[in-house]
């Protein structure tokens, strides 16, 4: 390993964070190179300094009335709604990527059934409002156009896709 | 850390309707949740608001709380992503951390002695160098000292993403301390 590579690692090595593979790769470079070893005595320094500081600095207490106040939130608050907090079921939490997949799949949805409704009843010539434009005025839908607009420099690209949403070519 | 007997009695407790079962299960930890947030905010009233917010936030879902995580844990994220909603208001009030990173002091002079509390000052105040993810990741791994997972956890990041932004913290404060405060690497 080298003296570069073993500088990136450092600050991880520094407080035993590396995985064991990598660790034993650092530590053995480190035992045969004094700059290595210097610099990682520097980061340990550093950390221990930051530690010491932190529990030196202490933390502020709570104030009895400050706790007692927001007990007594808790409590009205239980009291507000008429009952506790109520239980879900032991898998209820959702995370976030679950959350955004049920948004994109809605988002999808509302743009494959607009792809896929009959003609527009916006009389022809109407201009569109949006920067997305469903262009196709043909029944059948054998061919969708996309006309996208960019409202800083009013360029227009139009593509075409056919009915199987294949690319088929696109429109300046 | 797994939850233990007690904690599950007194939250199922609460959420049975007796509510006043929640102070004794989170006064264990009401000193250390205030502690976070004093780190991650760097201010006594922001930290007070951020803990008090915390625990209501909690009172108000813990019947959408895992048992199979830590209770612990489960607070420092709830009080986490607080601290982390008012620095994006904060951010976006045009207000962010003007005021922390005023508060660092200028390089520190040797002679000037400083004495010990003004120095632990100065090397609490080079966390104010540091990004948001990278100092809640550095608070929680060395401060709070949970380890890589349990900080993933509790930051809902990976543990990739926790080791990237702790090896960058750690360098980040490396390079201030040795910067701002160049007597302690002398006096090595």
């Amino acid at each position: 390993m080298t003296c570069r590579k073993v500088r990136k690692l450092m600050p991880l090595f520094a407080g035993d964070d590396l995985r064991p593979g990598l660790a034993h790769a650092v530590r053995a470079h480190i035992d045969g190179c004094p700059v290595c070893r210097a610099e990682l005595e520097g980061f340990r320094a550093a950390l221990a300094e930051v530690k010491s500081a932190a529990k030196a600095e202490g933390v502020p207490e709570w104030g009895e009335g400050e706790w007692k106040a927001l007990m007594a939130r808790v409590a009205s608050e239980a009291r507000g709604t008429g009952s506790a907090p109520a239980r879900a079921g032991a898998h209820a939490f959702v995370p976030r990527w679950a959350a955004a997949s049920a948004v994109g799949a809605v988002i999808g949805l509302a743009i494959l059934s607009v792809l896929f409704r009959g003609p527009s009843p916006r009389p022809e010539g109407t201009p569109a409002e949006s920067g997305l434009v469903i262009a196709s005025e043909n029944p059948r839908q054998d061919r969708v156009s996309i006309t996208m607009v960019s409202p800083e420099t009013g360029l227009q690209v139009v593509w075409f896709l056919d009915k199987n949403f294949d690319y088929k070519g696109e429109q300046e | 850390m797994r939850m233990n007997e007690t904690e599950k009695e007194l939250i199922d407790m609460v959420l049975s309707g007796r509510t006043e079962a929640f102070e004794p299960l989170v006064t264990p930890y009401r000193g250390r949740l205030l502690a976070l947030a004093t780190r991650l905010t760097r201010n006594r009233e922001e930290a007070l608001e951020v803990a008090q917010e915390a625990l209501l936030r909690a009172f108000r879902s813990l019947g959408r709380f895992d048992a199979s995580r830590s209770f612990r844990n489960w607070l420092f994220q709830i009080a986490a992503n607080e601290a982390r909603d008012r620095y994006r208001k904060k951010w976006r009030e045009q207000a962010a951390f003007k005021d922390a990173v005023d508060r660092v002091p200028a390089a520190a002079d040797p002679e000037a002695g400083h004495d010990r509390r003004e120095l632990r000052a100065a090397i609490m105040n080079s966390l104010a160098a540091l990004g948001p993810r990278e100092r809640e990741v550095f608070v929680l791994r060395d401060l709070e000292e949970l380890d890589i997972r349990e900080t993933s956890r509790v930051l809902g990041c990976s543990a990739i993403s926790v080791r990237v932004n702790l090896s960058t913290a750690r360098r980040k404060l490396r390079d201030a301390i040795r910067r701002d405060l160049p007597h302690l690497e002398e006096k090595r």
